[in-house]
């Protein structure tokens, strides 16, 4: 079984991509992304803030894509094209959820190479890859950006703060090992080696999970309908939905005392069952472990509080606790709330 | 099976680059050459991680530490490498450095198993977990011998996605790295997926990710090169010689032979002769001696001491190790069995203070027994003379000192002396020096010399060393008779201040009454002291010694407040000079030396009971103790910083200063 499945992933290794006929060579690739990446300049260089940053353009009529960031609140938007041309450019609007802005050109005279976003594929983990942004603002003339080379490391959900502050995108990103998601790089764009457009760089995040600096890139299937209709001026943004946890049940509607809350991580032990509860008939006992609530890692009693304030009443679900070496599976039911 | 055997094929290939060309020329690619090149080897990687894959567990833990040291602790998953079908899983010590309550193994068809940690190797920062499966996969090890320095690498992690490991692509930098420890790579390490594998283009494992540093040896130490291109992994093939070991729940720590080296940082210095050897190490049990010159380790050949450390690297605690040694023109080999911790060794002490003026009587007089010693257990008496220790006559108090010294507490000793003429033998089990001093102690009268004695210079004086390269100032009692034994009292000053009145005019009597002699040097600048003075201030006290009757047991560095650092590197350089070290208001701050029965030391610290560095003053005493050294501590009420204490502190330390010849 075991052998098949590998073999399976190594025939969809070899053969997916030998479909692909289009394919540019790297050099290609280069040659015909360079003219569509644009180096930003604009609002920022205090404190620490980059006052440079990358776009890429999006329609023949100077269209920019680039990241929602503090460049852009200066009133016109300094736009350089890889060949030196310099152009003035407004904000059209933008989507901070998505982290995506869109700028024009102003008094462009004839048109401008473009990339077809609606075109972008998804690519594979270990797929070559090149990044090109105006990193550092080490391209300070007329010069092109930087391209950078790596691969796709993984396909996730980004989980990531920004200083303090968790950044608001949170779908799916791809990682890259290569270290492009530098100061000015956010609003630039990953290419595979063979000329499709894979996705945006992010901005300089931490990821919260393993605490260290992410490289990432929004895919570009995420963007395009928005970036799409903020050009055609149909964009409406959507309302926030409600950031605050609901509360719905406690621990002890399901017959649990846990230990009490004391550290930032006190793991969820259970100190007491309420006999004739749910809990007691399913036979959970003082000193188990919970450890999953619906297959999601439990990791503090505070988890444990979010994940059950969240269920709906009459919701069926299952918790797995740790009783010594032996994890035990139960199915709890949320009771009926009357007075919703 | 003829999908999987072409790809093999291709992927050995790709394993060595010159063949790259040949089997693409076979396969008949056209079109651009170098990207057919690109082609192949993007897909290589990818082949290399699905082979690697099923073998990469994801791992999670719940509770534990928010904040280790510095580092905010981070709650995301982390990996783990299976190395056998039964449960056993290998990781990087570094995912567990929040000490986490409880450990959850993802089987790779996303079953959630509970783990146990079964051993930890300290030296590779390694852990092994065990959980309860029989159908894992574990990891096939690249053979040490063919992995190469420039042949691709990829990193792989189980943190971002549960259902596909993440790749990182890199090469072999280098290989023994960290003193032969670890294969280093450029491809991307870090917390998203230390405890990963480094694989080969063939999806073998090389090794296992974890972060190390060439000088740190925490757990977390390294991490601050993730991402950075410098990244370690332990060599699978080395983790499974010791895998046995680790399952039986051995924990294992890099073994320890017990010599040192000259030269402090050990990198610099070439030479392997051996400087010290450590009482009761493995290589004092295998008869190894200071000056022997180390030339084989194991069946490594070593000429230097950096050749020494990455041959031993790695070597474990309870690994019997063959070493070869050069004595003269001797070559002798030595069987030593690595130990994990080097014990700090502890004086024996009889509790006897032998009396100091010369006579033609054999044996040690005794002028003090310590209440509670083994010497009051004895009965001995003042007055009467130790004349053999263990067998071995004893016709001096240095001599005795020496054998004492040499026994640890709690051993048994045969003591014999004489009274009036009548010898006597008795058994006895040694103690520890004190910790304690006792609150009175008779001063030995000094009888004045003969004005027609010729005396060297006495009284309150400064001079300069010949060559002129320091001054000082020094007080020899104006009774001073060259027949006595004096004490000799090394006064290093604070920055900004010889404090030659305040010194001088509390131990004036003290001096008188017990003979001591103040040696102060004066920094060249007096705000502060620089290493290279301690050469010059060493050469001073040397001067001293030749020009007066000093007693060598009793010749101590006294000094306070920002004099310590200086001070403690004069105790510790020249530890056949300085007996004694008394600080006052000074924690001590450096490498503290080793206990060792050649050049017994003792340590008195006088601190302000409500003084700020109180705290610290007693960490240093703490850390003394628990080198085993003789450290007392005196706390005084209402003494500030900055001042010299009052009278009745100095004769507390001159009490502590008269027993520095204690035995």
């Amino acid at each position: 079984m075991k052998r098949l499945r590998i073999a399976l992933l190594l025939m969809l290794c070899c053969f997916g991509r030998e479909a692909d006929v289009a394919a540019m060579s790297t050099r290609e690739t280069i040659e015909y992304t360079l003219p569509r990446v644009v180096k930003l300049f604009g609002a920022g260089g205090l404190r620490g803030l980059a006052g440079y940053g990358t776009g890429f353009l999006v329609s023949k009529d100077g269209h920019i894509a680039t990241a929602w960031s503090h460049i852009l609140d200066a009133d016109r938007v300094t736009v350089v094209l890889n060949d030196g041309r310099r152009y003035e450019a407004k904000l059209v609007g933008a989507e901070p959820q998505l982290d995506i802005a869109v700028i024009k050109i102003e008094d462009l005279t004839g048109e401008l190479p473009f990339f077809e976003i609606s075109s972008a594929k998804s690519v594979a983990v270990g797929q070559r890859v090149l990044a090109f942004s105006n990193m550092f603002n080490v391209a300070a003339g007329d010069e092109p950006v930087s391209v950078l080379h790596g691969v796709v490391s993984a396909k996730t959900d980004l989980a990531a703060r920004r200083g303090a502050f968790q950044i608001p995108y949170d779908g799916p990103v791809y990682i890259m090992d290569a270290i492009t998601n530098n100061p000015g790089a956010a609003g630039g764009i990953v290419m595979t080696r063979t000329g499709e457009l894979v996705g945006v760089i992010g901005k300089e995040v931490r990821n919260s999970l393993s605490n260290t600096w992410v490289n990432y890139a929004v895919p570009i299937p995420e963007l395009t309908k928005t970036i799409e209709a903020i050009i055609a001026g149909t964009y409406v943004e959507d309302e926030k939905p409600d950031e605050d946890a609901p509360e719905r049940y406690r621990p002890l509607d399901f017959g649990l005392v846990m230990i009490p809350d004391v550290v930032f991580r006190t793991p969820a032990y259970i100190e007491n069952v309420l006999p004739g509860t749910a809990a007691a008939d399913q036979g959970l006992q003082a000193d188990d472990l919970v450890l999953f609530v619906n297959n999601e890692l439990v990791q503090s009693a505070r988890e444990l509080k979010r994940a059950l304030g969240a269920l709906e009443s009459g919701d069926r679900f299952e918790m797995i606790v740790r009783r010594k070496n032996r994890l035990i599976t139960i199915q709890l039911t949320a009771p009926k709330k009357t007075d919703q | 099976m003829i999908p999987l055997l072409a790809a093999r094929q291709i992927m050995a290939s790709l394993g060595n680059r010159v063949c790259i060309l040949a089997s693409l020329v076979v396969l008949g690619c056209s079109a651009s050459f170098a990207d057919d090149v690109e082609e192949a080897e993007e897909k290589a990687f990818r082949e290399a991680a699905a082979l690697a894959e099923p073998s990469i567990v994801r791992i999670q833990t719940v509770g534990g530490l928010d904040r280790v040291g510095q580092i905010l602790a981070a709650e995301g998953p982390t990996t783990g490498v299976v190395v056998s079908a039964d449960g056993y899983i290998i990781t990087s010590s570094f995912n567990f450095v929040n000490q986490p309550t409880s450990i959850v193994v993802r089987h790779p068809d996303g079953r959630p198993l509970p783990a146990t940690v079964v051993a930890t190797d300290h030296s590779k920062m390694l852990t092994l977990l065990k959980v309860e499966a029989d159908d894992l996969t574990p990891a096939v090890a690249a053979p040490a011998e063919e992995v190469r320095v420039g042949q691709w690498a990829l990193a792989m992690g189980r943190t971002f996605d549960e259902q596909l490991p993440s790749v990182s692509v890199g090469i072999v930098s280098a290989l023994d790295r960290i003193w032969g420890k670890a294969i280093q790579t450029d491809a991307k390490t870090s917390p998203v997926n230390y405890g990963g594998p480094l694989v080969d283009i063939q999806g073998r494992t090389l090794g296992i990710i974890v972060p190390l540093s060439p000088q740190g040896t925490d757990e977390a130490a390294g991490v601050e090169w993730y991402d950075g291109g410098i990244g370690f992994a332990i060599a699978l093939a080395d983790i499974q010689r010791v895998l046995d070991r680790m399952k039986k729940g051995e924990d294992l720590h890099r073994g320890l032979l017990g010599v040192s080296f000259p030269g402090a940082s050990g990198l610099l210095g070439v030479d392997p002769t051996i400087d010290r050897v450590r009482v009761n190490s493995p290589a004092d049990k295998a008869g190894i001696e200071a000056g022997d010159v180390l030339t084989k380790v194991g069946d490594v050949p070593v000429t230097t001491q950096s050749e020494i450390k990455h041959a031993m690297g790695k070597y474990y605690a309870g690994d019997r190790l063959a070493i070869v040694v050069k004595r003269g023109e001797k070559e002798i080999s030595a069987e030593v069995d690595l130990v994990a911790e080097l014990t700090p060794y502890e004086s024996g002490f009889l509790g006897i203070l032998p009396t100091r003026e010369p006579t033609d009587e054999e044996g040690v007089g005794i002028r003090h027994v310590f209440v509670d010693s083994p010497a009051a257990k004895l009965g001995l008496k003042n007055r009467d003379r130790i004349v053999e220790f263990q067998g071995t006559p004893t016709p001096n108090a240095a001599t005795l000192l020496d054998l004492v010294s040499r026994v640890q507490p709690g051993e048994e000793v045969s003591v014999t002396w004489s009274r009036e003429g009548q010898q006597e033998t008795q058994k006895v089990e040694l103690s520890a020096i004190p910790s304690e001093l006792p609150t009175e102690l008779r001063s030995v009268p000094i009888v004045p010399a003969d004005d027609a004695v010729e005396r060297p210079e006495v009284g309150h004086f400064s001079g300069t060393i010949p060559d002129g390269e320091m001054t000082y100032w020094a007080y020899v009692p104006e009774t001073y008779n060259p027949a006595a034994t004096y004490g000799l009292m090394v006064w290093i000053h604070p920055h900004g201040d010889t404090m030659e009145a305040a010194v001088l005019n509390k131990w004036k009597t003290i001096c008188q009454q017990r003979g001591v002699i103040i040696l102060a040097p004066r920094a060249e600048s007096i705000s502060r002291w620089t290493l290279p003075e301690t050469a010059v201030v060493k050469q001073l006290v040397e001067k001293f010694i030749e020009d007066y009757s000093i007693d060598r047991q009793r010749v101590f560095v006294h000094t306070m407040a920002e004099g310590g650092p200086f001070a403690l590197q004069l105790v510790t350089k020249d530890r056949d000079i300085f007996a004694g070290f008394s600080g006052i208001g000074t924690p001590l701050r450096g490498k503290l030396p080793e206990n060792d029965p050649e050049f017994r030391q003792q340590f008195h610290f006088v601190v302000g009971a409500n003084a700020p560095l109180k705290p610290r003053v007693n960490a240093s005493v703490e850390a003394l103790r628990k080198l085993k050294f003789p450290a007392t501590l005196h706390e005084v009420e209402g003494l500030e910083n900055g001042t010299y204490p009052e009278k009745t502190t100095a004769e507390t330390l001159a009490v502590w200063a008269d027993l520095l010849d204690r035995i």
